[in-house]
């Protein structure tokens, strides 16, 4: 069942995907509307906005998961498309283990900034 | 065949013989045509009358066998099944089916599609091996558990669903909608119990997830059956399964057959004496 797993993961990925970026969304580029509504964001993406942000534990938990999700959404998909114009086991293999090292990388890398302002 | 009531269709059909030709090339006949006559009729004709070297495979000429699958104007057909004047062309070209080898001139190697159909174990499978083998009785079935699967039973294995897929253009691998769909029809059928050797052999890489539910195959079946539904109920019972989920009833049981039958209906009287 490892592929009835995967393709399962893929799509709660999804789901979380458009929560997370909703939230992001709604938080950084809605902020008109949400004054509308009472919500005083003043500004979501000024310099100090951010810096503030970036301290609170909440929103670096919520970036590094949309990183997470996103990287695996998208590399679980590219691997779907390339295993199906690789006839051979050994390409699939090779394939599954450069991305899930490609992903190892990516998630690192992205996550070392948020954990880093957040840390500082 | 009047002289009055036929038409002259141009068939171009592509010609391929391993042993001679290196790429495949066309030739083009022209057949007499009559209202209501088949394309495989036509073939017919020039095998008989223009080219006997053409080849094709066909057999009951009634869409029951699944025997002259073939690409008609772009688009996979049973021969037999298509009439010519349902074009509405004077011209009609004819290639084998695709996404399988050619064996030579219209007729497909089935090979992988029959090696895919045998993976998925299309037959009942119950640990009651021994009622299985020497049968004492019945395995009960409701009317309505047999309306779950009934629709993929009338498959004919003509393979045109597999023509017709995307994925199986790409992924040579893929196990396609034919036998997936037919994995579907013995994982619903109550009185199967073989799921568990079933899943591992679609749960692959190239197995039932790969669908992109094109529908392609839905609407290519020459007998009318919705392969792209029998894809997707396949894969709700996996995620069923991986989640453990609903209910798992057991194989149905072995029943006597009724001891009291209807009465036959009576032999028609002779009209003629």
């Amino acid at each position: 069942m490892r592929n009835t797993y995967l393709r399962l993961l893929h799509l709660v990925a999804g789901v979380l995907i458009a929560v997370l970026l909703g939230i992001h969304m709604v938080i950084l580029h809605l902020d008109a509307i949400l004054g509308f509504f009472g919500v005083d964001a003043t500004e979501p993406t000024s310099w100090g906005a951010m810096i503030s942000r970036a301290g609170q534990g909440i929103w670096v938990g919520l970036y590094i998961a949309l990183l997470a999700v996103v990287l695996y959404h998208a590399l679980n998909g590219l691997r779907g498309i390339i295993l199906e114009v690789t006839p051979s086991p050994r390409t699939e293999r090779i394939v599954t283990r450069v991305i899930i090292a490609f992903g190892i990388i990516a998630f690192i890398g992205g996550a070392y900034v948020p954990i880093a302002l957040w840390t500082s | 065949m009047t002289e009055n009531n036929t038409k002259r269709i141009t068939f171009k059909v592509q010609r391929y013989d391993p042993e001679r030709d290196s790429p495949p090339h066309f030739q083009e006949f022209t057949v007499p045509t009559s209202r209501g006559m088949t394309v495989l009729d036509g073939l017919i004709y020039i095998k008989e009358n223009l080219d006997s070297t053409l080849a094709f495979r066909t057999s009951c000429r009634m869409a029951i066998c699944g025997s002259c699958g073939m690409l008609i104007n772009g688009y996979p057909h049973l021969a037999c099944h298509t009439q010519i004047e349902e074009f509405h062309s004077d011209r009609l070209t004819i290639k084998p089916l695709p996404n399988q080898p050619i064996i030579k001139d219209l007729v497909p190697d089935l090979t992988p599609l029959f090696n895919n159909h045998k993976l998925i174990k299309p037959y009942i499978l119950r640990s009651d091996t021994k009622e299985l083998v020497n049968p004492t009785a019945e395995f009960a079935q409701e009317p309505q558990e047999l309306e779950t699967f009934l629709q993929f039973t009338y498959c004919v294995k003509c393979g045109i669903c597999v023509s017709a897929c995307p994925t199986s253009a790409s992924d040579k691998l893929f196990l396609g909608p034919q036998a997936l769909s037919q994995c579907y029809r013995y994982c619903a059928d109550s009185r199967d119990g073989g799921k568990q050797e079933r899943f591992p052999v679609v749960d692959t890489d190239h197995g039932v997830w790969h669908c992109h539910l094109a529908g392609a195959c839905s609407e290519a079946c020459p007998k009318g059956l919705d392969p792209a539904l029998a894809i997707q109920l396949l894969k709700r019972q996996l995620v069923s399964g991986a989640l453990r989920l609903g209910k798992k009833p057991p194989p149905s049981p072995v029943v006597s057959p009724p001891t009291e039958t209807k009465p036959k209906i009576p032999f028609p009287e002779f009209t003629v004496k």
